[in-house]
């Protein structure tokens, strides 16, 4: 299961999405030519807080199910692609679904921590042209995964 | 006055060979590459502007560089690239793929000793060293990079029978064997979410003879 500080998610299979992406990562990263812009920079994933990792987690994997994967959807050709990006598409609803993050007053501070590193994601994603912050963003969960595995707990 | 350079195809591919978080580039010559022909290395993370030109392999003849150190941030990603020059100012570059050492490095097999008794193999399993640093300088094991590392331990006496055993720890026996008699083990590193599993270390050992009688 995943422990996002007090957030619990089960019934996720970490190896079932690092599989979903590492069929379509080459794919998708050699579509990326910008090397000198990364979305998911240190700054904005690490040294974030077990209390944080909530809110982070959810602002994030929000965004890239209603922009990256809703406007990157229409644009794959191969079937192979789209029953990877379903399965990394279904599995990020699941895991949204069951998140809670707290509304409590006392971890005001906290969320707006969280959310300042996710704006500077969203800085930096719309800072670029929509078709090649999307390539990016696609192939850059890779990082997500990574930062996201270590809240996995076996 | 311009000096113009010929697009030539002087190399194959470059990619990152990583065992163990030992992170080699290689590269194949192309086509039109000869022994007089020469590559330089660079390198950089990804997000980065600038290129890295690495010390050590610039205009050399060999067809790879050990980039370990320049590779060795767990939570970074890398490119790097190889310019080959040939004679009659023949030109080729090319770059890897994005390289993460975390999803690519393959395991190597466990440094391990068989001990055999009359009755009973011991088997004494000792931590891997990679070069990775924790911030503190403290080299870090396999163990210590990946949380859920256990090891996988099969005896194997003929077609027929064959035990195993499995865990985080390092010492193990196989209690209740035959005296005088040859075993064949083979144990194995396995990281699942990783999906990472070590080719095995075989240890061929002979129970010894119960001189009891």
């Amino acid at each position: 299961e995943f422990r996002f500080g007090p957030c619990r998610v089960e019934g996720v299979v970490l190896s079932e999405l690092w599989e979903a992406f590492w069929a379509v990562k080459n794919t998708l990263q050699t579509q990326d030519n910008i090397t000198s812009v990364q979305l998911l920079k240190p700054q904005v994933l690490q040294d974030v807080s077990d209390a944080e990792s909530c809110y982070l987690v959810h602002s994030l994997l929000k965004f890239y199910l209603n922009t990256v994967f809703k406007n990157y959807h229409n644009k794959i050709a191969k079937v192979k692609i789209l029953k990877s990006f379903s399965s990394l598409a279904n599995n990020f609803i699941v895991i949204v679904s069951k998140l809670q993050p707290s509304k409590e007053k006392d971890m005001l501070s906290i969320s707006e921590r969280a959310h300042r590193r996710f704006l500077l994601f969203r800085r930096t994603f719309k800072q670029m042209g929509t078709e090649a912050a999307l390539v990016k963003a696609v192939g850059e969960v890779d990082i997500l995964l990574t930062w996201m595995q270590k809240f996995y707990q076996l | 006055a311009q000096t113009t350079v010929d697009k030539a195809s002087l190399l194959q591919y470059v990619k990152f060979q990583s065992r163990n978080f030992e992170n080699i580039l290689i590269w194949g010559g192309g086509p039109d590459s000869t022994p007089d022909t020469v590559y330089s290395v660079e390198y950089k993370r990804y997000g980065d502007k600038v290129w890295l030109a690495k010390a050590g392999c610039q205009r050399t003849t060999q067809k790879s560089c050990n980039l370990t150190m320049e590779t060795g941030n767990l939570t970074e990603l890398y490119y790097a690239k190889v310019t080959a020059v040939g004679p009659g100012r023949k030109q080729d570059l090319k770059e890897t793929e994005r390289f993460s050492s975390l999803q690519h490095t393959t395991i190597k097999p466990p440094d391990v000793t068989c001990i055999p008794k009359v009755r009973s193999i011991q088997m004494l399993i000792y931590p891997t060293l990679t070069p990775i640093r924790s911030e503190n300088g403290h080299q870090l094991t396999l163990e210590e990079i990946f949380r859920d590392l256990f090891y996988r331990l099969e005896l194997r006496v003929n077609h027929s029978y064959q035990t195993h055993l499995e865990g985080k720890q390092r010492e193990y026996e196989f209690l209740g064997l035959t005296p005088d008699t040859e075993f064949l083990g083979a144990i194995t590193i396995l990281a699942p979410m990783w999906s990472k599993e070590s080719t095995p270390y075989v240890c061929r050992v002979k129970t010894l003879p119960d001189r009891t009688w």
